[in-house]
């Protein structure tokens, strides 16, 4: 053997420094590792400590009523938007979708009763295939694949809407129970979405595959050379947040009672803005749906919040775009960037 | 006479991986020095830190007698350092001059603003200077390849103006795609580069090296083994300097080493061809046998590993399993035919960084710990903690993340990742060792041993040629994408090193 | 792996392909013309041509300054709000109904100005800060719609300077004022374009930007450069949009990012960056003004249209990185 073997077999063989490198996690990793996940919650518990304080009417059986009403649809866009983040792309459609799927669920019920709620979450589960389909095969970036499907359904939905809302009144008892059933005095819509977050994140938590997609948003190669299809794991990211976006739909419309082209676009902000503050990283692989669940309570408790300590409504959006650059730039991974575009 | 560059005791580690060893040599005026030497024997980390890319961790680079220190790339532009890239540079979508001047314009830009006569001036006179008709104001894309090449050896030569002193050109593997009259041009230009510069010529094709060079200088572990005088050298020489040392049977552990002739065939590859990469690729293996392919790069031996996996699509040709003709769309038919694959690129393909050592694991066979459709997290981590074990893995326990494990951990993660799954039967190794140390290495060998004693079959694309003589049963040299000959490597008459490397080249 | 991707490219004749993208768009405008004169004469009557060209001018600037930052392979998705804080910043500072202010020409740069403060901010948030332009422009350009929301006050400030009313709705030799001054847009944007470095290095970064690092280029100048080029040219829009109409609001914007997105990638820059160019966005524009011009004359519902441009923005992405599939490659 040479002597540039054994000089490294020494090396090799000297246990500290391996065991070392192993056991010390990279320098600034472990604080992030260990605290970042937490900061979520804690941001929560300490807007509603301070709403209470101030408000100390926040806590009671009506406010908790309307935080939870309002909690559902965006929880629900929140969460269909947590599968395509984790995998590392955006659906930026999907709030489009939702409004679309509201038009759809207005025309449909009246004529078809709970057949069109199905076939209404048929339609927009697809709209979610096809843009995953297309984002998987052609290998092209979901941010610009999504915008288009924006304008196209947008577009479609309009169109077949006349761009007007479409009030909803024979058959809306199919929805109607969303929006009045309370269960421990409790609006049974927030309380549902809630359960569907729980429900995920059980599933993700136990699932033989149910840490795909965050493999698939941390490691795409390793994840396609361990024979993982990784079109198909693409593609059910999309068709699931098609999918809730068809269910936030339904709830829209049983909240409204009624249906509109544009009735869900104002809550694409506020949606992705639940996901990252949650703590779900925009480059894919961290994340579930506890953190969107946390992130979708903040939301609707600042919403309430900001009102109750007296801001001019008008701040929302830039509340919201905010949020979504300081949880972006807080949360991202950049050694995961190779080049950011 | 001062040598115009001389490189002396360089020294460059990598995580701990020795990349070059005091490795020193010298450029003299007006002269063409050839650099040779095996994948892996420091061409590439020897050209990074003479171009500023790298910076060394000891020794001393002299530029006509001075001393220098290349922070960066445009430090080594300054010096009068040029090189021309293997993998071309240019940016396709511009012109010929704004690639050649690029990031150094000088005159031609003032205040933002370009003075785009002055731009095509400059850089006719560097397309000049190496008698090209190639106009300046030509976009790119438009160019073929050798013209490209034409294109980055004016932009090398453009170090000159900036220096003001005769550069020194860098050529990394320039005639690896060329061919016939192109391969020609491309002699001619280095004749004539001489007069007005002096030149390193790398390259893995012998003969050209001997052709064009007035010196060479032979690398190997990091370090140069030879000098001579290309008009005294012969092949030959260069072959037993390349290959240096005896490999070691013990290392290696040929003593386990099965004889196969008896066991059934189980994949058989019949002219697979993949257009512009290889052609007419026949060949078989058997349970338990080892099948190394040897080539240098652009032999097409890569491309045909990801081939068999599925990763890249075959032009024609059949791959047959167990006498069943298989067709691979991606690799996840690949895998449930039983395939695995350790890649070459192992922190990219091979580990899923941010998951936990147990999670890439069963990346490839989540139904070994399950309940039905659900995990069984006790049985996970049972068997996660034997591979741990069994294979030594360096972890301080199941739930560490991977991407924090060192380079040889690595690797036997992704071991276990293929070895957990049941149905594993062909097993493709593209540089199974890259990077290890040599313990981690030498696990690596007894565990292929072990998993050829259990009848596994094995495809190995080696780091080294005593590693693809002393692993394999059969030796499969590749050159120019087809097999040029094929190899028996019994246990005890292994062919010797001298004899791959003159097919290879 | 070590080859070219012009191997493949040569198969599949690069000659045809590059003929395709340099003159199809100018084809198939010149294609739509021709249809819809014949389908309907009103369609190339000097009084429809003026309507075309008025209409084409807000697309035409804002995808002219768009082109810097897809060329660079980023997206700018905050120009509704850019636009609508620019509108009500133009309606507020020159003379107005709201308040006292009438800086005039003044007021109209500050709009302008209050536009290259959002690039800037959205070329720091992605150079800086390392935030995927898609979602760092998202965020801002909800900043911007906030903005604009909070000066709007729920009341529409109307323009009361006739001289910055003529902006947006006078003509000069019987030609729109604001088509004169987006072709000036074009002019400047070509300049920048063809005569410096930021112009330049565009293409370089956008084509390959780890070349680009190589040869010593600072990369995240001429980025944050590209955001601002299309910051202010959003900030000109909002202010034209301001004089057209004689008012400032939140929702001035609305469609112009969709239409000047399909335009810029209609016009055939890649979106993959380092293709492409503004002139070719100014035929980019002409198409989707003619087409939306020619199926209103022709009596297709106008919504379909802002449908069809989402399958032509799905369609050229296909398109264009049909090619460039791999087995094995990173997409998000």
């Amino acid at each position: 053997m040479t002597l540039m073997n054994r000089r490294t077999d020494e090396a090799a063989a000297d246990p500290s420094t391996a065991a070392l490198r192993a056991i010390v996690p990279a320098t600034g990793r472990s604080w992030r590792d260990r605290l970042t996940p937490l900061i979520p919650l804690v941001v929560l518990i300490a807007l509603v400590l301070v709403i209470t304080i101030k408000q100390p009417n926040f806590l009671s059986l009506y406010s908790m009523r309307g935080l939870l009403e309002s909690v559902a649809p965006l929880l629900l866009l929140a969460l269909g938007q947590m599968f395509v983040i984790l995998t590392g792309g955006i659906d930026l459609a999907f709030a489009a979708v939702a409004s679309f799927g509201t038009v759809l669920l207005a025309l449909w019920i009246p004529d078809m009763g709970p057949g069109g709620i199905v076939l209404a979450l048929l339609v927009t589960s697809l709209i979610g295939f096809v843009n995953g389909f297309v984002v998987a095969k052609a290998q092209v970036p979901s941010f610009i694949v999504t915008l288009g499907a924006l304008g196209l359904y947008s577009g479609i939905g309009l169109w077949i809407s006349g761009a007007s809302t479409i009030r909803l009144s024979e058959g809306y008892d199919v929805v109607g129970w969303l929006a009045d059933l309370r269960i421990a005095q409790l609006p049974a819509s927030g309380l549902l979405a809630i359960v569907i977050a729980v429900v995920i994140a059980v599933l993700m938590g136990t699932l033989r595959r149910g840490r795909a997609l965050h493999a698939l948003g941390l490691a795409e190669p390793a994840v396609l050379m361990s024979g993982i299809s990784t079109v198909r794991l693409r593609i059910l990211a999309f068709t699931l947040s098609g999918l809730f976006s068809g269910l936030a739909a339904v709830m829209l419309v049983a909240l409204q009672r009624s249906g509109g082209p544009s009735l869900a676009d104002s809550m694409q902000l506020p949606a992705i803005a639940a996901v990252v503050i949650g703590g779900t990283a925009i480059t894919g692989g961290v994340g579930g749906a506890m953190k969107t669940l946390v992130g979708a309570l903040i939301i609707v408790v600042l919403r309430v919040g900001l009102s109750a300590v007296g801001v001019d409504p008008a701040w929302e959006q830039v509340f919201y775009g905010a949020v979504i650059v300081a949880a972006v730039a807080l949360t991202i991974d950049r050694s995961r960037l190779r080049s950011i575009k | 006479m001062t040598a115009v560059l001389e490189v002396k005791d360089l020294t460059k580690r990598f995580r701990g991986v020795v990349a070059l060893d005091g490795v020193s040599f010298e450029v003299r005026p007006h002269e063409v020095v050839g650099l040779i030497g095996e994948n892996g024997a420091g061409k590439s980390t020897l050209l990074k830190v003479l171009t500023g890319i790298y910076q060394p961790d000891a020794g001393v680079v002299l530029r006509n007698g001075e001393p220098v220190t290349f922070r960066n790339s445009s430090d080594a532009a300054r010096a009068g350092i040029g090189m021309v890239h293997q993998e071309q540079s240019l940016v396709t979508s511009v012109s010929v001059a704004e690639n050649i001047l690029l990031g150094a314009e000088g005159d031609a830009v003032r205040f933002g603003f370009y003075n785009w006569p002055k731009l095509n001036a400059v850089a006719q006179r560097q397309l000049d200077k190496i008698a090209s008709a190639i106009s300046p104001t030509t976009i790119v894309e438009k160019l073929s390849f050798a013209e490209r090449q034409l294109v980055e050896l004016a932009k090398a030569m453009y170090v000159e103006e900036g220096a003001q002193v005769e550069p020194v050109i860098i050529l990394d593997e320039p005639t690896s795609v060329l061919e016939g009259a192109e391969l020609e041009t491309l002699f001619a230009q280095i004749d004539r580069l001489r007069q007005i510069a002096s030149v390193i010529f790398v390259s893995h094709r012998l003969e050209e090296v001997l052709r064009v060079s007035d010196r060479v200088y032979v690398l190997k572990d990091g370090r140069s083994v030879g000098e001579t005088d290309a008009a005294s050298a012969d092949i030959d020489l260069l072959h037993r300097l390349m290959v240096g040392r005896e490999s070691s049977a013990q290392f290696y552990h040929e003593d386990e080493q099965l004889p196969v002739d008896e066991a059934p065939v189980k994949l058989q590859v019949k002219n697979l061809t993949r257009a512009g990469q290889f052609e007419d690729v026949s060949f078989d293996v058997r349970a338990g046998e080892v099948v190394g392919i040897a080539g240098v790069i652009g032999s097409g031996r890569e491309e045909l590993s990801r081939v068999l996996f599925g990763a890249e699509p075959s032009t024609s040709g059949s791959i047959v399993v167990d006498g069943k003709p298989v067709k691979f769309a991606s690799p996840v038919d690949a895998v449930s035919s039983g395939f695995g694959y350790i890649p070459a690129e192992r922190r990219i393909e091979g580990i899923a960084d941010g998951l936990s050592v147990a999670e890439n694991i069963f990346l490839v066979a989540p139904q070994t710990a399950a309940w039905g459709p659900f995990r069984n997290p006790k049985k996970a981590l049972e068997i996660a903690g034997a591979w741990i074990k069994r294979l030594r893995i360096r972890t301080p326990d199941e739930r560490t993340n991977v991407g924090n494990l060192s380079g040889g951990n690595q690797q036997k993660v992704v071991l276990a990742k293929w070895l957990n799954s049941p149905e594993l039967e062909v097993l493709i190794l593209d540089h199974p060792t890259r990077g290890l140390d040599v313990g981690a290495k030498e696990d690596v060998y007894i565990f292929v041993r072990e998993q050829c004693a259990k009848g596994m079959a094995v495809v190995l694309l080696a780091d080294s040629l005593e590693e693809t003589i002393a692993l394999s049963h059969t030796i499969l040299v590749m050159r120019d994408g087809r097999i040029e000959r094929r190899f028996d490597a019994p246990a005890g008459s292994k062919p010797k090193p001298v004899d791959l490397v003159e097919r290879m080249v | 792996m070590t080859h070219p991707p012009t191997v493949d490219e040569r198969r599949l004749s690069p000659r045809v392909r590059r003929l395709i993208a340099d003159a199809g768009p100018l084809v198939a405008l010149i294609v739509l013309i021709v249809v819809f004169a014949v389908a309907n004469p009103v369609f190339v009557s000097p009084g429809n041509i003026g309507i075309l060209l008025s209409q084409a001018a807000v697309p035409l600037v804002i995808a002219t300054g768009l082109t810097f930052v897809i060329l660079l392979g980023g997206i700018d998705l905050s120009i509704e709000g850019v636009v609508a804080t620019s509108s009500l910043v133009f309606a507020l500072t020159v003379a107005n109904d709201r308040n006292d202010l009438a800086l005039g020409l003044f007021g109209a740069l500050l709009a302008v100005l209050a536009g290259s403060v959002f690039g800037l901010a959205n070329g720091l948030a992605n150079v800086k800060l390392g935030i995927p332009s898609f979602m760092a422009t998202l965020g801002l350009g909800a900043v911007g719609i906030g903005i604009a929301t909070v000066l709007f006050a729920g009341r529409s400030p109307r323009v009361l300077d006739s001289g910055m009313r003529m902006l947006g709705q006078g003509s000069t030799l019987g030609i729109a004022n604001i088509f004169l001054i987006a072709v000036l847009v074009l002019v400047i944007g070509w300049f920048v374009q063809r005569f410096t470095r930021l112009g330049r290095y565009g293409y370089v970064i956008g084509g390959d930007e780890a070349v680009a690092r190589l040869s010593g280029v600072r990369v995240g100048r001429y980025k944050i450069g590209a955001f601002v080029l299309g910051g202010t040219a959003s900030g000109i829009a909002g202010v034209l949009l301001g004089s057209q109409l004689g008012v400032g609001m939140p929702t001035i914007g609305s469609g112009t990012m969709f239409t000047a997105i399909t335009a810029v990638v209609l016009g055939g820059t890649l979106l993959t960056g380092g293709r492409g160019g503004v002139l070719r966005s100014f035929v980019g524009v002409l198409i989707i003004v003619v087409l939306a011009n020619g199926l209103i004359l022709i009596g297709v519902n106008p919504y379909a249209q802002v449908a069809v441009q989402g399958l032509v923005i799905i369609a050229a992405v296909v398109a264009t990185g049909w090619r460039l599939r791999t087995r094995v490659r990173i997409i998000k």
